[in-house]
């Protein structure tokens, strides 16, 4: 392993159940990922519920034995040295793992004398984070009378103060509000511009774009494209429009639209069609074109602008929330 | 260190998560105290058969022309723990007065001397079948349990009485059939006999206890209730204890306290450690305000430390076995009530074994409640000490072992 990768996984697989019992294999969440993340990173994990993101998540950060394959996380094999590997990262996980009676500066003194930390050095981290996360003036206060995003950022902040080599980010936006989220992203970019490596899983493709270096894109435990969201959206991404017709598809309409220089395939579907295009908007003046001189009435249109929405649409045929 | 930094950072965090809980301070605290004081002060009547200190009081009527009545009202006044009324607002009570006092509930019993009392004792003499009657006038309502030593000890005294007042002439008249047949020296000497005999009791009745129990008090409802109410209490821990875990898990605190360089018997040694401690300190808040409100006599500490100690231990290791099981908080309340009550029920914590039927006695040694109700009377009412209470320790440790060995067995941290 290069020292560039903080983490490396080879084949890593995660079944759950008995093997020998029912199907034969159990269930599989993770099925033989394979990947590199390198020292300063932020790294992304997109996909819908239940992909198997936190399933990953849970291997590298020594939570879950792998059931196949291997994990090195900043230099130590997850299996076979999992306290160096707890030592060296920090874990959000997506509930929000605090206790809420107790005070915000109470929960990251409770964290931090968990990993160690005493006297002045834990007070000096406890007032940091606070710092970090903007809740210093709210550090006595009940974690139950935080609103949703400041208890998001006080999650954060409990994995933040051993100083971790890498973070690791499971959803952190769950059930935030935009403004909240805008702060959570600023304090991620903060995070790693001070040198942090963090793995970032997420089913908003927003996030995904707008934070991470390189997006591995996850689907029932396969990572099925890896790379930085403007190279996946530019390759994949292109356009896709939906258009209802009224009175059904005249015959060579498809091979008619096929035809279109913009467009890369069509599909027919419960009176629709679905066009993928290079470039949506270029293809939609040729399609409307096309309609016109064969008088086919178009009962509904809706163009999907490139971005991963449609880079994972076009890959799985299905959208990230559903 | 590190571990042992960890496991005590885990217990004070989740102490100061329960004594921030107001519903689980109550329940904890405040239940068994307001248990102990009202059902102690309830059954007050039930368990205490009168002292010194606090008299039982018991009216009498009394009727009798002669003075046999008086004796043994006399008698019964002497008899500590009984105060007895034989006035009612300054004038000899009558039997309606009596009467009303029972109908209208201020006593549950009241003895009536009839007119004829001695009159009827001493036709005995004569007829062999001629009985004298006491009459003890009771409310239906009132159990035979509470009855029947009262008519007992009246009786007693009664007999007593009656035969102490027909011996000297039953003697009499036996010996006079005698001396016909006897020298003079012999009648001399028979007086003598007669005259010793009046002024001694032959038979002299001292209660005494069994060795090694060192206290001669018997179980009042302090007694019974402190300890029964204090184990009903500390086995309320189980529901809180439980219900920490199901929310440590469901909340992701377990998880992210185990991406943590923090091992899972450290874990769950600082989840133990807090529950533990509040056991014990129940323990001594139920006791001290048993000392200080009623005056019970805490003897033998040290026995009674290490009854505390087995007895959390088993509290705490029901506490974990119990969250084994539960997937929903709704859950394992349910569980831990029906356990609980169930337990504390057939330990005899709310109505002492010594009532119940055999095999409900006998059931009582299958729970930790029994063994730790037994430990602590053994320690407050007969006066063990260390040795005589070690059965009862080794008990509780024994179900302490069972739960938690079961407990970490099924525990899972996800």
């Amino acid at each position: 392993m290069s020292d560039n990768i903080i983490i490396e996984a080879q084949g890593l697989v995660k079944r759950y159940g008995d093997p020998s019992a029912g199907s034969g294999r159990g269930v599989e969440a993770v099925r033989g990922l394979s990947f590199a993340i390198r020292r300063g990173e932020i790294f992304g994990f997109l996909g819908p519920n239940g992909a198997g993101k936190t399933t990953t998540i849970s291997m590298l950060s020594c939570l879950l034995e792998p059931t196949e394959g291997t994990a090195i996380v900043a230099g130590y094999d997850v299996v076979k040295a999992p306290g160096e590997v707890k030592r060296r990262i920090g874990l959000v996980p997506q509930e929000l793992a605090l206790y809420p009676t107790l005070s915000a500066r109470d929960n990251l003194n409770f964290y931090g004398r968990i990993y160690g930390l005493r006297g002045r050095t834990l007070r000096r981290r406890v007032d940091e984070v606070l710092g970090m996360v903007g809740l210093a003036e709210r550090a006595g206060s009940a974690v139950e009378d935080f609103s949703g995003g400041m208890k998001r950022r006080l999650n954060i902040a409990a994995g933040l103060l051993h100083r971790p080599e890498v973070l690791f980010l499971d959803e952190p936006t769950v059930g935030v509000d935009p403004q909240s989220r805008n702060g959570i992203f600023e304090h991620v970019e903060r995070l790693n511009a001070d040198g942090m490596t963090i793995l970032y899983t997420t089913h908003y493709m927003e996030e995904a774009e707008r934070l991470c270096h390189r997006v591995a894109i996850i689907d029932q435990g396969r990572i099925i494209a890896l790379d930085t969201p403007r190279k996946l959206i530019a390759d994949l991404g292109g356009g896709i429009i939906h258009l209802g017709v009224a009175n059904g598809m005249a015959e060579g309409l498809l091979e008619q639209i096929r035809a279109l220089p913009e467009v890369r395939a069509v599909t027919q579907f419960d009176g629709k069609v679905k066009v993928e295009a290079t470039r949506a908007q270029e293809a939609l003046v040729g399609l409307l074109a096309l309609f016109n001189r064969t008088d086919t009435d178009i009962t509904s249109l809706e163009v999907l602008e490139p971005n991963l929405e449609t880079v994972f649409l076009q890959l799985t045929g299905k959208r990230l929330r559903d | 260190m590190l571990h042992l930094h960890q496991i005590l950072s885990i217990t004070w965090k989740d102490l100061k998560i329960l004594f921030k809980d107001v519903g689980g301070m109550v329940t904890l605290f405040l239940m068994p105290m307001m248990f102990i004081i009202v059902m102690s002060i309830i059954q007050q009547g039930m368990f205490d058969p009168g002292d010194s200190g606090q008299p039982r009081r018991l009216p009498v009527v009394n009727l009798d022309s002669g003075n046999l009545a008086a004796e043994v009202i006399a008698q019964l006044d002497n008899v500590d723990g009984i105060e007895v009324e034989t006035d009612w607002e300054g004038e000899p009570m009558t039997r309606e007065q009596a009467e009303a006092l029972v109908t209208d509930g201020k006593r549950a019993v009241v003895v009536v001397f009839p007119a004829d009392f001695s009159e009827r004792v001493e036709e005995r003499l004569d007829d062999a079948g001629a009985r004298a009657t006491i009459e003890l006038i009771t409310d239906p309502a009132v159990s035979t349990q509470f009855i029947a030593p009262i008519q007992g000890m009246v009786l007693g005294i009664a007999e007593r009485v009656a035969e102490t007042a027909l011996a000297p002439a039953r003697i009499e008249a036996g010996l006079a059939e005698l001396l016909a047949y006897l020298p003079a020296d012999a009648q001399i000497l028979l007086d003598k006999m007669v005259i010793e005999t009046e002024k001694t009791n032959v038979v002299h009745v001292e209660r005494v206890v069994p060795p090694g129990m060192g206290v001669e008090v018997f179980p009042d409802s302090y007694q019974q209730n402190v300890p029964g109410y204090t184990v009903f209490g500390v086995f309320f821990i189980v529901a809180t204890m439980a219900e920490s875990i199901l929310r440590e898990k469901r909340e992701g605190t377990f998880r992210r306290l185990l991406a943590a360089p923090l091992p899972k018997p450290i874990l769950l040694a600082g989840k133990l450690l807090p529950y533990y401690l509040v056991n014990l300190l129940q323990v001594a808040v139920m006791f001290s305000v048993a000392r200080l409100l009623f005056g019970m006599a805490l003897v033998q500490p040290v026995a009674l430390l290490v009854v505390s100690l087995a007895l959390a231990a088993a509290a705490t290791g029901m506490g974990v076995l119990v969250a084994t099981f539960g997937k929903t908080q709704t859950q394992i309340s349910g569980l831990s009530v029906l356990l609980t009550l169930t337990m504390s029920a057939v330990g005899g914590c709310m109505v002492p074994t010594f009532v119940m039927p055999d095999f409900m006695q006998a059931l009582a040694r299958f729970t930790p409640h029994g063994w730790a109700l037994q430990g602590f009377q053994d320690v407050l009412v007969r006066g063990y000490g260390l040795a005589g209470v070690w059965p009862d320790a080794a008990a509780l440790l024994g179900f302490a072992a069972v739960f938690f060995l079961i407990g970490v067995w099924r525990f899972r941290f996800d």
